[in-house]
């Protein structure tokens, strides 16, 4: 099949009214109960327990009366402990990742002038160059962890198939956006192909290994351990 | 080496069942990022050698044994040995970014190979 009968069935226009309408509710139902469920079913593996006091009273309170050098020796301390120190350039580039993967469909002029339209609702938005911008980061972010899969042995010792799958996943809905607001290739194609990534990603995420958007907070904020974070009162219980 | 050089498959199974949420949900949570690599001293002081990597070790242990329902050569279970008992001292230093307890999974590991009669050898030569 060539680009033009993609065009043909892309542009058939049931076709696009319903990926443009009836699909999009059904994406965003999967997505919202889908992470409710599973974030229940998460839940139900913890259970609040009587903390486990491993030292005295004194010492497992914060220290507030540290000297400058203290903190820094601290500082430098939990540096050769956490993900920071070891690999502060692949945690940099993840979190500029993460935060554009998720703050670029919500604030890009396209979406919001669709939900100004269909519903009234006025969003503020990103000018378009902001949100090429990240649009780009997110592509480069993929690209990155590509080629760490391909080419570090330590990822791709450890890598499935589906690791390779999940990032186009996350990343497709990006590349056609940018093509299609580009309009490199047929814009048709791209728009539609948008659409259907889009979807796909919401629909996949509480179902699998994205659902780490929930069970990051559950397990670092929730469960007590060496690295939690905030005060957690739960423990697993499998 | 062990006493029996048979698998006693029944047994894996039972270890899989019972901690099966636990090895169920560590598996589908890791983002195979190779993050807590760095983490382990023993993958460290080996010239980071992958085979170290705490994430490594218990995809290769107990991840391998739940994948394969348990049904695994004596072999395999020989080489699981020395990932979980020589390669990992269980020191619980490993650091996931996403808070997965990989010593706890590696202890899984460790359990099932010793069912089978498969323990740390102190004696051997490297
Ligand atoms: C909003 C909360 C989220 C948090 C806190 C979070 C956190 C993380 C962490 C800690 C990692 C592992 C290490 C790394 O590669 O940096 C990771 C990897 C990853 N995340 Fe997220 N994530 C979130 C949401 C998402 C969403 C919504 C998606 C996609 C739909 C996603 C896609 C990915 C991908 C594809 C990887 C693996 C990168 C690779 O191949 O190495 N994340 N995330
Ligand atoms: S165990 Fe954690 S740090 Fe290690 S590869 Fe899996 S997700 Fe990454
Ligand atoms: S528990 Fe094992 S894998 Fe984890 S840091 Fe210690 S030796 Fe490495």
């Amino acid at each position: 099949m060539n680009m033009t009968t993609f065009s043909t069935i892309f542009s058939n226009p049931v076709f696009l009214n319903f990926i443009k309408g009836p699909m999009v509710w059904l994406s965003f139902i999967i997505f919202g109960l889908g992470l409710i469920v599973q974030t229940f079913r998460l839940l139900k593996l913890t259970q609040i327990k009587e903390a486990r006091r491993v030292a005295p009273e004194e010492d497992l309170s914060p220290q507030t009366d540290l000297s400058g050098w203290e903190r820094f020796t601290r500082y430098l301390a939990f540096r050769r402990v956490s993900v920071l120190g070891s690999n502060a350039c692949l945690v940099l580039i993840s979190v500029i990742f993460h935060v554009c993967l998720v703050v670029t469909p919500i604030f890009v002029m396209g979406h919001n002038v669709m939900l100004d339209t269909s519903f009234g609702i006025n969003l503020i938005s990103f000018p378009e160059q902001i949100s090429d911008i990240l649009t780009k980061f997110v592509i480069a972010g993929g690209l990155i962890f590509l080629m760490r899969r391909l080419f570090l042995r330590r990822v791709r010792m450890i890598s499935t198939v589906n690791d390779f799958i999940l990032l186009f996943v996350a990343v497709a809905p990006f590349l056609t956006g940018f093509l299609a607001y580009h309009h490199i290739f047929n814009y048709q194609v791209m728009i539609v192909l948008h659409i259907l990534c889009g979807e796909l990603m919401l629909i996949l995420i509480p179902f699998s290994k994205f659902f780490h958007m929930v069970f990051f907070f559950i397990s670092r904020f929730m469960i007590v351990s060496e690295h939690s974070m905030g005060t957690p009162k739960r423990s697993w219980q499998f | 080496m062990g006493t029996t050089t048979e698998i006693n498959t029944d047994t894996i199974q039972s270890i899989l069942k019972q901690n099966k949420k636990q090895i169920k949900l560590g598996l589908a949570m890791c983002a195979h990022c190779s993050l807590c690599a760095e983490s382990c001293f023993l993958f460290v002081s080996h010239d980071n050698d992958p085979e170290y990597m705490p994430s490594y070790k218990f995809i290769n242990s107990i991840g391998k044994l739940y994948k394969k329902k348990g049904k695994v050569s004596r072999q395999v279970l020989e080489d699981m040995r020395d990932l979980v008992f020589e390669k990992c001292a269980l020191c619980t230093r490993c650091y996931c970014p996403f808070g997965i307890d990989i010593p706890a999974l590696i202890t899984l590991g460790r359990n099932v190979c010793r069912s089978q009669g498969l323990f740390r050898e102190y004696d051997r030569e490297w």
